[in-house]
Formats: structure tokens, sequence, C-alpha cells
């Protein structure tokens, strides 16, 4: 093929815009401007559920010179007050009603930014509130309809074999419940828009986002206008984490429709407690279990029950339980599955995309679930799951086959060795008799599906383009978007290995939704596998137009490829190909049973925690932490490191840390004061290790990689909670203040 | 959006002049140092001065001197960087590099001063809000409204003394030289902390503070040991600083302790001095049995309230294990 001797894929090559962004030339959203731009605030509802009897212009505030925004200019302009997903039920200005705290009603511009703070204090709304549901449970119990007949926005059903009947061919049937709690994204650069809007030329939106495609969609609708006169750009963001998917598309509208209104750019950018109080968060859950087993630790039957808690909007709430269903039954062959799904609605601000979308809280309960059940046969919880790992061949809760090679048990024995977890499992056993610290090691097996769920990837039919130019390069036309998670260098790794030439010499286009199509949205796991085979495809075709027209011979050097794309477009004019979607051979889908492929190509993991956990004052302290995974071939070690431990950090605030604080219905502790995420100092030294199994159907051999980080880590330390302490908890985040709760009981001698 | 509202900011050179301008603006006058403190609760608009006098240019108050055998003054405007870093207090007052070392992170350290560590407002999760959301659940005692959330009925304000330096200065018997255009006095430590978390410090709002005046080492020890969530950024939501003082002389080979106190910080509007701790140590060997009366009468003194993080019965709890871990460290060495 090539004559380059450069082969990028599986080297660390530095970070695209690395350089730019650690001098602090990266333009980030608040640091761009534009002439005559004004500001923008959002005043928000302080009731969790109410109609809204009147609202008022008080105090000193000179009204006449801000520009204010209500449901009714929507209603003018004769847009759609709906930010439009998937059941567009939620406003992007509630009008009569509210359905939990923080809820938008009315939008401020001026140019004054301390004169705009005054006016938001001086907004007066007054309600009548009315009965609202604030936790799961209560929405579950119906202890009031808030949403729809039943408070639900959508459920799932998945049922391999018949676990009804497959009770009585139990010798032992375990049960358990399992909860996780909300946790906040904590992107390091808040959410921020600035927009422009006027009659004549539409709008334009830049902004701090994963999805530039998603906004596009919801502004054409409150817009009412064609695909053409919509524009969104993504500028360079600061982490995203599933928490830009899809709120940048509210805060996008908030701020074109304030310019459409007062004819100027607005910039709306939110404060970090405004950002933590508003915008979505992970899905609080409650699982459960019922398992049944053979004597000698063979799985029967699992019947699994899973709830969401969706908030007060539907938004993504169906996808995201979508992936939690699926992975709820984890790596693992059981002949009878069923699992009952739903996401169900309350009043507080809806919970959205967060990194593993749902994943995490599904195998989270597993993972100590079956810790339960083999404790239960009798049997270690190594040997347990070495008995019911999945084998290539056999068939996954959807029935879908899996044909790769697999090799759980594998995983399982290097990451044993890895720890020294045998060894370390009897040592602790012995000195812990003796210790005020007590220790203990801890597991997690588990999968994760790469790209979207089901058939979402054939509905995306994503596009990538890739463009020569005339200096001889080749350019990128994606609206995947680089959130620090390396977009940019990946791709440019993949072109660079396709075509044979410098990496350099590939640019990635801005996402721009007037210049690049639409490749799906950056979420999912999907970039890589997904977005960067069609990044692979796209510049193939293009290689392929140079040698078809006669310019390139198939063994070409570096500066012929130039050469030859100069020449191209001389002749022809400009070089573009485009690559669409297509789903690998033998996947099929069925949406109505939930049978069927659910995802492309799995990544397996297996996760080791050493904890200690101090009898006196109840704190555990992750002390050790093996994350060990297949996903394909690493495109990046670096970045792909990097992935994984930011990941496990995240996973430990999870697990240990983070607990949001409900107070009628709101974050009560909205700051990064008291809403606490760990530091370095909280930290154990992370070991991360890949094993490599090429993916036929990914670029280079890659398969997803940046939410499974977020699975492992909370089952893996409360499993070794368990081996510590002896007492086996259900929920995370756990605090020292549970811990104490059950050690003392324990202590006592209560039951638990 | 969290901003500071315009004031006027004055920096005189002098401790003079620093007074005089108090003096002459009047209420509406603040010191700040490190503003570490101050302008994040200006931002929440909890405090709403007009005028803010920097005192980090006045000589006097930048200055660490003396030595252990004499007692050391270090002046209100030195950093926390610098009192972790200082070798003098390292050698002499360890228990006070170590506290300041717990304090944050290193770069609020580099801006943080001792003298604002020393006058830290009182915290309270009802309180260190922004304005929306104190407005949303409407305003407490501490500022603008008239209803305490963390006591309903209570009249008084229970926001919580946060910082780690007050409890151990208390313990060892430090002192404060305060200025004003009236002139100078010196105030105990010990008596500088009112239990009211609105009006708690014995200080006019227009007298500086100038320096701290650490006690010579002639003999006593001290240790300080902080209860929060993280390894590093936290507030104590309990700090317990002991400090003990022997007999010269031995009966039996063991030291008898002569002086003992243990302060605990973070758990009420002002440091609590547990006078039973210290009543269970005096006069008896440093052993076991004693440490372990004092530390029971800390627990049963510990009277936190729900207004910071963890829970109230755990904070408590922690009490006796962390006056246990202060009171061992001075056990150790002879
Ligand atoms: C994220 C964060 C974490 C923190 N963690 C901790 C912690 O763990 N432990 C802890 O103890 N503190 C902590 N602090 C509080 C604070 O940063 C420190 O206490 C710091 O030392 C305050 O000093 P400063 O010079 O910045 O004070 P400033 O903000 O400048 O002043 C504080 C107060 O003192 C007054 N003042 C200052 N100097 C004088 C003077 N010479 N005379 C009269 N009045 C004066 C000011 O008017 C103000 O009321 C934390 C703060 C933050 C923001
Ligand atoms: S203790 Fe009461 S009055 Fe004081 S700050 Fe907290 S809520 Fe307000």
């Amino acid at each position: 093929m090539s004559a380059s001797p450069n082969h990028p894929i599986g080297k660390s090559v530095p970070r695209k815009e690395g350089r730019k962004k650690v001098t602090g030339q990266a333009l980030y959203v608040d640091d761009i401007s534009f002439a005559e731009m004004i500001y923008g605030v959002t005043v928000r509802s302080s009731v969790p559920r109410g109609r809204i009897t009147n609202i008022s212009f008080a105090g000193d505030t000179p009204w006449d010179e801000f520009t204010i925004v209500t449901a009714k200019d929507i209603r003018d302009i004769g847009g759609e007050n709906y930010v439009a997903l998937i059941l567009n039920d939620q406003p992007y200005l509630a009008d009569e009603v509210v359905n939990h705290a923080e809820e938008a009603i009315v939008l401020l511009a001026h140019p004054n930014k301390y004169l705009l703070e005054e006016a938001r204090r001086n907004v007066r709304i007054e309600y009548e509130e009315l009965p609202a549901i604030l936790t799961l449970e209560d929405s579950v119990d119906k202890k009031e309809i808030i949403w729809g007949e039943d408070n639900v926005f959508k459920t799932f059903l998945v049922d391999k074999g018949n676990v009804d009947e497959a009770w009585t061919n139990a010798d032992l049937i375990v049960e358990g419940e399992y909860f996780t709690g909300a946790q906040e994204q904590l992107y390091i650069e808040n959410n921020g828009v600035i927009a422009i809007a006027n009659e004549h030329d539409g709008v334009t939106v830049w902004g701090s986002m994963q999805c530039p495609y998603y906004v596009h969609k919801a502004l054409i609708k409150l817009f009412a206008l064609p695909e053409d006169k919509v524009r969104v750009i993504q500028t360079e963001t600061g982490g995203g984490f599933g928490g830009k998917e899809e709120y940048p598309s509210i805060i996008a509208g908030h701020a074109a429709l304030l310019s459409l209104k007062c004819g100027k750019p607005v910039k709306i950018i939110y404060d970090r407690a405004e950002d933590m109080v508003a915008t979505t968060k992970r899905h609080p859950s409650r699982t459960r279990h019922k398992t049944a087993v053979t004597k000698d630790g063979k799985l029967v039957a699992m019947d699994i029950e899973f709830v969401i808690d969706g908030g007060a909007y539907c938004t993504l709430s169906p996808v995201v339980l979508s992936r939690g269903t699926i992975h709820a039954a984890g790596p693992y062959f059981s002949p009878n599955v069923r699992i009952r799904s739903s996401a169900v609605a309350t009043n507080i601000p809806p919970h959205g995309a967060f990194r593993g979308f749902g994943a995490p809280q599904g195998i989270f309960a597993l993972e100590r679930h079956l810790d339960k059940v083999a404790k239960a046969v009798g049997l270690t919880p190594d040997e347990f799951r070495r008995r019911n790992f999945i084998q290539q061949g056999e068939t996954t809760a959807t029935s879908q086959i899996i044909r790769e090679k697999v090799d759980m048990a594998g995983l399982l024995d290097r990451a044993f060795e890895l720890t020294g977890y045998h060894e370390k499992r009897q040592r602790f056993a012995k000195e812990n008799e003796q210790s005020r610290v007590k220790k203990g090691i801890g597991f997690a097996t588990f999968m994760h599906g790469a790209g979207f769920t089901g058939s979402g990837e054939v509905y995306l039919a994503s596009v990538v383009g890739a463009e020569a130019t005339s200096e001889g390069r080749v350019k990128i036309l994606a609206a995947s978007t680089e959130i620090g998670q390396g977009t940019n260098t990946i791709f440019a790794q993949i072109a660079s290995e396709a075509l044979g030439v410098d990496s350099d010499l590939i640019e990635v286009a801005q996402p721009d939704t007037a210049n690049v199509p639409n490749s799906g949205p950056t979420v999912a796991s999907r970039t890589c596998m997904v977005v960067g085979k069609l990044v692979e495809s796209a510049v193939l075709a293009l290689k392929q137009t140079l040698v078809g027209s006669g310019l390139l011979r198939e063994d070409y050097s570096q500066s012929e490829f130039q050469e030859a794309c100069r020449t191209h477009i001389e002749k022809f004019g400009p070089l573009k190909t485009f690559s669409t979607y297509q789903a690998p051979p033998n996947i099929h889908w069925n949406d109505e049973k939930y049978q069927g492929d659910a995802y492309g190509a799995y990544a397996w993991a297996v996760y080791v925690a050493e904890v200690s956990v101090d009898s006196l004052t109840y704190e555990a302290q992750v002390e050790d932490f093996v994350a060990l995974q297949e996903v394909g071939r690493v495109i990046n070690p670096v970045l792909a490191t990097g992935q994984i431990e930011g990941g496990v950090a995240q996973g430990i605030g999870f697990t240990l840390f983070e607990n949001v604080v409900w107070q009628n219905g709101r974050m009560a502790n909205n700051q990064m004061t008291n809403y606490i995420m760990p530091t370095p100092a909280d930290i154990p030294p992370i070991r991360v290790y890949f094993e490599e199994n090429p993916y036929a159907y990914g670029p280079g051999g890659a398969k997803g990689i940046g939410e499974l980080p977020m699975d492992g880590p909370a089952p893996a330390i409360l499993n070794a909670i368990e081996n510590a302490t002896g007492v086996s908890f259900d929920h995370v985040p756990l605090m020292p203040e549970a811990i104490m709760e059950n050690l003392t009981n324990v202590l006592h001698g209560i039951t638990l | 959006m969290m901003r500071l509202p315009k004031f006027e900011y004055r920096v005189p050179r002098t401790i003079a002049e620093a007074v005089k301008i108090v003096g002459d603006v009047g209420p509406t006058a603040q010191f700040v140092a490190g503003g570490t403190d101050l302008y994040p609760n200006m931002k929440r608009r909890q405090q709403t001065p007009r005028t803010v006098i920097s005192v980090m240019r006045v000589p006097e108050l930048n200055q660490i001197t003396g030595d252990g055998k004499s007692g050391v003054r270090i002046g209100a405007s030195v950093t926390l960087t610098d009192i972790v870093e200082h070798p003098l207090i390292n050698r002499d007052y360890p228990v006070i590099a170590y506290a300041a070392r717990t304090i944050s992170t290193p770069i609020l350290r580099n801006m943080g001063t001792i003298g604002g560590n020393l006058l830290l407002d009182t915290r309270c999760n009802y309180y260190d809000q922004n304005y929306e959301w104190r407005k949303g659940i409407n305003f407490c005692l501490k500022k603008d409204g008239d209803v305490c959330w963390v006591a309903p009925g209570s009249s008084k304000c229970w926001a919580v003394q946060s910082s780690d330096l007050v409890p151990v200065m208390v313990a060892i018997g430090a002192k404060f030289r305060l200025a004003s255009t009236l002139g100078e006095r010196m105030i105990d430590a010990a008596g500088f902390y009112n239990d009211d978390g609105i009006d708690y410090l014995k200080k006019r709002p227009d007298e500086l503070l100038v320096d701290i005046h650490l006690p010579p080492t002639n003999g006593w020890r001290a240790s300080y040991q902080k209860l929060r969530r993280r390894g590093a950024f936290d507030f104590p939501v309990l700090g317990v600083a002991a400090y003990i003082k022997f007999e010269n002389g031995r009966a039996n080979g063991e030291r008898t302790v002569r002086d003992a106190k243990i302060v605990l910080g973070g758990i009420a509007p002002s440091p609590i001095q547990i006078a039973e701790a210290s009543a269970a140590l005096i006069g008896h060997a440093f052993d076991d049995e004693y440490i372990q009366a004092a530390a029971e009468a800390a627990y049963v003194k510990a009277r936190p309230l729900d207004n910071t993080d963890f829970v109230m019965n755990w904070r408590k709890q922690m009490a006796r294990q962390y006056t246990l871990r202060a009171l061992r460290a001075l056990a150790v060495s002879d």
C-alpha cells in the first residue's frame, strides 16, 4: 500500500490541540466576544411543582433597558416551545406550570452584568404550589400522578427463556435490592453559549457542547426555521461526560431567543452554582434481583427489575434506560433472563446523560448481588463467576450470540496476578483480626457495549467526509466533538494510518453544522469505533478517487500523495468524499422484543480494588486499583490510559464521595465546597492494563472505551469493603456515616 | 452569575493610616488580607463593605520575629504558606506549622493569611450559599433574615467556627494585638471568640489585628487533629487541639500532668474548651486510662449541629477518636 513507514495507530502521538490548550490559546466560548454583544441570564422557579399565577418586574431596575423573554415570545415567533429530543415534553420556558425547581421561566439580557444580576433578583414569580413527587419510590408508588397517566416515561422488557418456570429447577434463590445516587458531571468548563439571531440570517450559535446536531435539531423547532437557517458551531469544550449532550440545546435556545428579540449577540455562561443546580445529573436507580442457581453454582435464572429516576421531563431517559437494561445482566450466561425496567418521573430537574449512561447503575447492582449469590452457594466470588462467564458462541440476555473471542476467565487470572488477589485475601483475613484498620480486596467483572444500542446506529446513519486541500492536506469533516477525550488526535491517527501519510497532514475540521456532515452525537463510546471507522472509509475513498483518476500509483510516497491532491483539485475542482454508516454483517435487532444484537462489540473488563476501612472513624480509603480491559486495539495508549484513569477517579467519586443532597427537589449542595469530589489525595495509584484483541469492524481494530471505566469502581470497592468488614452494603455513595451505622450494629450483635 | 459588587479599594502603608481610614469611613469599611474568605463572601452578598482596606502592604504586619525562648510574634498578614515553610515555626511551634498545613490547598495558602484565618467568618450549610439560594429558602438570621434553619426555634445563630488555627491558638495560650484610632490592646485567644455565629468576635469592626503573640516554648507540647471528608481542600468539621505541660521532675518514674487543655473547633460558633478533659488529666500520670477519660469528656461535650458536612452523630462520635489521637500524639516521645 503506502510507502510511508508511518504507522501511528498504537502510538501515543501528542494531542492535536494540546499545545493550544496548555498555552492558553484555545478559545473557549467565554473567551469569545462579538461587537455589541450583551449578556443573558435565566430566572428560574423556586418551587418543585406549581402553577405560575403572576410574574412581576419589581425593584428599582430600569426595566425598559432590558430584553425580557417569556414563553409568550416563543408563541409570537410561531416556534415550538419544547426541546426537541425524544418525547418533546420539556418546554424551553415554563408557561403556565413548573414541574421542577430551577426550571427556566424568564430570560433577561442587558449589557451590564451587574445590573443583570440585580434584575434577576427583582423578578417576582408567584405560584400556586402543587403536590410534588421528590423520590423514585414515591413516583413508583404513584403517590401523586405528575407525568402522563402513570409517572412512567418508558419501560422495557427483555425476556429470554422462561424465568417463571425456572424457579422450580433451582437449588437456591437469592434476592437483593440495590441503590445508586445522583452524580454531577463536573466538567471543568460550565455550560455556555453565544447566539446571534435575526429575521434575515436565522440563528447561529457558538458553544460548549458534545452534539452540535442535537442543538441544530432543537433550534429548528424552536424557531420554526429551515435547516439551513440554523447553524451550530462547537467551540473548544472543557469536558462533557454527557452533561453537554442534551443540555446545550436549552441554553442555546435561550441565548438565541434573547438575541432575536434584542437584535444583538447574546452570551449566556452559567456559573458553577447555576450549572450544578439546574443542569442534568446521573439518574438515581433502584435495582431488584432475584437469582436462581444450582447448588454447584450455575446460573439458572435472573429476574431483574431496574428503575431509574428521570426527573421532571423525559429528555434522554429512554436511551439511558435502554443501555442500563441491557447491561444489567452482565457478561454471564444464564438460560433464563427477564429484565423489567422503567424510567419514572419526579419533580426534580431532569436527569440526563452521564458517562456510562445507565450501565454503571445496573452493573453496580449485579456485581454486588453476585457476591451475595456466591456466598449463598458457598463459593468464592471468583469461582462463582468463573462458572458462569459467557463464552464465545453463547448468548447474552438479549440472546445475542457472542461471535468474537472472549476470555473473561483469562482476564480475571491476569488481574489477580497483577494485584496478588489470593495472597491478599488470605493475609488480610489474618491481619484484620488484630488491626484497627481493616483491609479488603474485591473486584467486578463486566462488559460495556460500544456504539448506540440496538438499531440506533442504523437510524442515525452517520456520515463522515474527507476533503483534500490544494496544499495536499486532508481535512476530516465530522460533527463528532473533541471534549478532552482525544477525538481530533485519534481521527488524525486513523486517517494517517489508512493513507500512509503523516498525522500532521491530517486536519480535523471544527464541528460546524454548516460545514460538516452529521456524524452523530459524541456519546455512547461510539466516536472511535463507529465514527473512526467512517473516517477510515472516507479517506480510503479519497485515496481510491486519486488512484482511479490515474493521478496516484497504488504504491505512493507522501509527496506523491500531496502532489496528486493538488493536481486533482486543479483539474477537477474540490475533492471531497463521504462515507455513510453501514452495520457490520449479521447484526440483527428486534426493537419490539428487545432481542438480538444489542451492540456490535463489547469491551470486557476486570477491575480490582483494595481498600482500608478504619474501624474507629469508619472512613474507607481506596489503597490500590487495577483496571484491566480488553478494548480491541488501543489507538493511542496515553489517551486511552487517561480515559481509564479519569473514569476510575470519577467512579471512586461516585462510590465514596459525591453525594447530591436534595432539599425539596433542589440540589442543596450545589457548590464545590460541599459537593465533595475526590482530590489526588483521595485517589490511589490507578494501574491501567489493556489486553488487545482487534475487532474486525473497528478502525485499526479498535472498540469503544470512554464509558467503560465508570462501570467497575463502585461494585469493586463495595465488594472490597465487604471483604474488609464482613458487612455488605447495597448503595452508593457510601459515606462513613452509613458505614458507622452498619458496623456499630455488627459490633452490638444486631443482625442486618 | 456570582460577581464582586463594586467597591473602593484602599492600600495603606502604616498601621496608623490603616486605622485612620477605617475610622473615617466607618461601618461600611472592612479590612481584607488574602481575600480568600472575604471576596467569596462578598460575591455571595454575605458581607457588603463599600470600602475594602488591604492590610497586605503594612510592613509591621508582614514579619515574624522572636524565637521559642522568648516567644514569637507573627504579623497578621503573613501568609499561611510562609508559616508552613518557616524554619523557626517548624522547629519551635511544629503544631502551628502542622495545623496551617491542613488548611485548604497550596493555592489558597499562598493567598490566605494567618490574620484572616483567625478572623474567618463562621460557616453554615444554610449560609455559605449564593444570594439566590439563600433567598430561595428565605434568608436566615445570620444575614438578612429572622429564622435559623438549623435550630428554627433559636434566637441565636449556630454557624460554626471553622479555622484550623483557632483551636490551636486557644490551647497554647496565644495573645492577639489589636489597634484602632483609640490605641492598642492585647487580648487572649481564649477570650476572643463569642459563642454566637453572628457576633463571633470580641473585636470591634474598626480594630485592626496587628500580630499574634505565641508564648515561649517552656516545656509544653501541643498537637492538632483535623476531621474532614477529603485529604485536601475541606474545612474542618471537627478540629481537636491538645496541649499538655508536665510537672518538673518525676514521681515513681512517671511525670505528672501539670496543665492540660483540649479545645474543639468546627462544632460550635466558638472554639470549645473541655474543662472536664483538663480535670481528667491534671495531676495524673499521662497514661491511657486518663487519656481515655479526657476523650470521653470531649465526646460528652461535643454537641455538633446539623449545619456542616457529615451527620451530627458521626461528628460527635469522632470527637472521642480525634481527642484520643491528639493526646496520644503527645505521649510518644519524652
Ligand atoms: C475552598 C476554601 C477552603 C478553605 N479551607 C480552609 C481550611 O481547611 N481551614 C481553614 O482554617 N480555613 C479554610 N479556608 C478559609 C480561608 O481561606 C483561610 O482561613 C484564610 O486563612 C483566610 O485568610 P485571608 O487572608 O484570605 O482572609 P480574608 O478573606 O482577607 O479576611 C478574612 C476576614 O478577616 C478580616 N481581616 C483580615 N485581616 C485582618 C486584619 N489584619 N485586621 C482585621 N481584620 C482582618 C477580613 O475583614 C475578613 O472578615 C478555606 C477557604 C476556601 C475558599
Ligand atoms: S446557624 Fe442558623 S442562623 Fe446561623 S447561619 Fe446557619 S441557619 Fe443561619
